[in-house]
């Protein structure tokens, strides 16, 4: 054995001592040529191959292709991949502040399950946004239209619009809908100056406008809404119109919650809800959600 | 027994004090805002949407009372009739009030007039209840106000009254059994229940005006207060029936949000709203107690009674509306998000039960003096 190991480095060690010979006889000679094409075959390569093989950039470029296409030709879907979702509840948070949603209003939970008895036992994470029903409870109870599925499939909820009688709220089947009661979350912290900021600077932040609906409503304005109002998860409309994706989708660090076009038969989410393992929370209500699960 | 002075002092008296009470929630509520309110997101409807199903009730059922005067010209039932409108035209306000108070964006209430979506139940009955109080009011108008000759015109408007008290009692219940996802409410009997309740509402309340407030004249009276006492009982066997078939059904059926509802109203925190102010005062004490002629007729027992069935009422619509909201739509719903206003463990804050106070003294008072002072209920007072 150690003569088969020794016969076998000797080998390897002339090989390796020729080719550096022939690389240092080659740089000498065309030096350029030599680097870039070691770089061509080390570093570039592979961060491509990995920056194309994450969903996110996929999901973008499919986006891209969805937004050339006319409103009522894109059906915009969710595909949540619960065996990926490590229940890290970024979704969640990304959301509260991509929305600037005040306290007691949130768009999307993380629900976390127990199951099992001990040593036996597991968890699941469920993170709800709006199921953007096809057949949605919560926009025909609405006394004055004021909650509807605009042209791209979204449920969406025009705020001056809505005169707050939760009826909306009590009729969906998800819970998916909360109501802005007027909080924010830096009152009751101390007023005088901070060592960094203090409340007055910081509460700055939470009157300020937010994104929603291409309108923005800062907190309070003259018309009272948002506050008061019921309100949901829309998709990140705001952010897919300028090309973005949810930042839901973008900030999930388990890349469990994909978004794209279900009409693009050659998309991602179009691939997922083709697949076996698809379920929908509550099916048989009928409500046709357009948020599916892979279980 | 009291006589119906001290009576009508002793009402005046709890009025004005529950209306005193009310001042504090209608300040902040208009002034300041719903923050205070425990209702929220996920029990979204609270005290002050039971009692406008509560005095909505009322104002229907006494509606449906005043047209055995009106329309189907019962002679026992002579002279009760205005005193039943009365009581529909102060209470359906009242209800307006209350629901009005539930809403984030009361102002805007314009809106379901100008900009209506009539698929919506909601819609519906804003506008149901609108033209149901012109029907009132003319109902008043033409029937004692300025007495119409035209009998035909007061028929067809007694008519068009009775079936809107029918309809819009029935809405209220739709309103609720609609939503297909709460399968407490989801169940085809809850509309059709609602009249019964409003009937049932109505004939309690003309027991206290009856027998409280209108003028001890003999044996006529005595007979009204047997009929109406009768009648109170019937509607609340029924009542009690459709509670059976409701909850037995459920349990038999076994849907888990639906037996959990069911055992919330039964066995949970509000058991005693349940058991001892439905059922035990509401509905078992005013029927035995009732069932008796001798101790029915007695003086201002009858009175008592209505005002038992009318709090066993108020706790019946509670019962309806906060079970069926405490049931998470999702397991793991209750703990995802902590905040305000999400919580679906509900008991009414001091801004609901002060609100609550304030427009049960605001009815009391508009009654009564609207009966003591309007020139309408003169001659009776003097008679």
């Amino acid at each position: 054995m150690t003569n088969v190991s020794s016969s076998v480095n000797r080998r390897e060690f002339l090989k390796s001592a020729g080719a550096a010979v022939g690389f240092l006889g080659a740089l000498s000679a065309h030096p350029e040529a030599v680097i870039a094409s070691v770089t061509e075959q080390t570093s570039a390569p592979n961060l491509q191959a990995s920056l194309s093989s994450d969903i996110v950039m996929r999901m973008q470029v499919e986006l891209q292709k969805a937004l050339k296409k006319s409103v009522k030709e894109r059906r915009w879907v969710m595909v949540i991949d619960l065996r990926k979702c490590v229940g890290c509840h970024a979704c969640t948070i990304a959301c509260v502040a991509e929305n600037k949603l005040p306290p007691g209003v949130v768009y999307r939970p993380v629900l976390e399950q127990e199951h099992g008895v001990y040593p036996r036992v597991t968890r699941t994470f469920t993170p709800r946004p709006c199921m953007q029903c096809d057949r949605p409870p919560c926009t025909p109870v609405c006394p004055v239209n004021a909650t509807y599925k605009n042209d791209e499939g979204v449920v969406v909820i025009d705020y001056e619009q809505c005169i707050g009688c939760r009826a909306c709220i009590s009729a969906c089947p998800y819970g998916a809908r909360t109501s802005d009661f007027g909080y924010t979350y830096t009152e009751g912290t101390p007023v005088a100056d901070g060592l960094i900021i203090g409340q007055n600077v910081a509460d700055d932040y939470e009157r300020a406008k937010n994104f929603e609906y291409g309108k923005g409503y800062a907190r309070p304005n003259e018309k009272g809404s948002p506050i008061g109002n019921a309100r949901k998860c829309h998709f990140c409309l705001h952010r897919v119109k300028e090309g973005m994706l949810p930042q839901c989708t973008t900030t999930c660090i388990g890349r469990a919650t994909m978004f794209g076009d279900a009409n693009d038969l050659d998309s991602l989410v179009a691939e997922l809800i083709n697949k076996p393992n698809v379920m929908r929370l509550k099916e048989e209500l009928g409500t046709e959600p357009r948020v599916y699960y892979l279980t | 027994m009291l006589n119906t002075t001290l009576l009508k002092k002793l009402t005046y008296g709890v009025g004005a004090l529950a209306l005193l009470l009310g001042l504090y929630g209608f300040y902040v509520r208009l002034f300041i805002g719903e923050r205070d309110v425990n209702y929220g997101s996920y029990v979204v409807w609270g005290l002050w949407v039971a009692m406008y199903l509560f005095f909505a009730g009322i104002s229907t059922g006494a509606y449906m009372i005043a047209t055995l005067d009106y329309l189907f010209d019962i002679p026992l039932f002579k002279g009760t009739g205005k005193f039943a409108l009365w009581g529909a035209l102060v209470t359906m306000p009242v209800a307006l009030m209350t629901i009005g108070m539930d809403l984030g964006h009361m102002e805007r209430i314009w809106k379901v007039y100008v900009q209506p979506n009539f698929f919506s139940l909601l819609a519906q009955m804003v506008w149901g209840y609108t033209i149901f109080l012109i029907v009132i009011a003319l109902t008043l108008w033409f029937t004692v106000v300025k007495p119409s000759k035209n009998t035909l015109l007061v028929k067809v408007l007694l008519s068009v009254g009775l079936f809107l008290s029918i309809f819009l009692s029935g809405g209220v219940g739709a309103l609720l059994g609609v939503n297909a996802s709460r399968a407490y409410w989801h169940v085809g009997l809850l509309p059709a229940q609602f009249p019964v309740f409003s009937l049932a509402s109505g004939a309690a309340f003309m027991l206290i005006v009856v027998d409280w407030f209108l003028v001890r004249d003999g044996e006529r009276r005595l007979q009204q207060i047997w009929v109406l006492s009768l009648l109170t009982v019937i509607l609340a066997v029924v009542k009690v029936y459709f509670l059976w078939t409701d909850f037995s059904q459920s349990i038999y059926g076994g849907i888990p949000d639906n037996v959990r509802a069911v055992n919330e109203v039964m066995f949970g925190r509000y058991w005693w709203a349940f058991w001892i102010v439905q059922i035990f005062l509401g509905t078992l004490i005013p029927v035995i107690v009732l069932l008796q002629p001798k101790l029915a007729k007695a003086d201002s027992v009858a009175g008592w009674m209505g005002l038992l069935v009318l709090i066993g009422f108020a706790a019946a619509r509670a019962n309806i509306v906060f079970p069926a909201l405490s049931v998470p739509e999702l397991q793991g719903l209750a703990t995802a998000f902590t905040g305000p206003h999400l919580n679906f463990d509900y008991f009414p804050s001091l801004l609901e039960w002060s609100v609550v106070s304030g427009v049960v003294g605001l009815a009391t008072l508009a009654y009564l003096i609207g009966t003591d002072r309007l020139s309408i209920f003169k001659a009776e007072a003097s008679k």
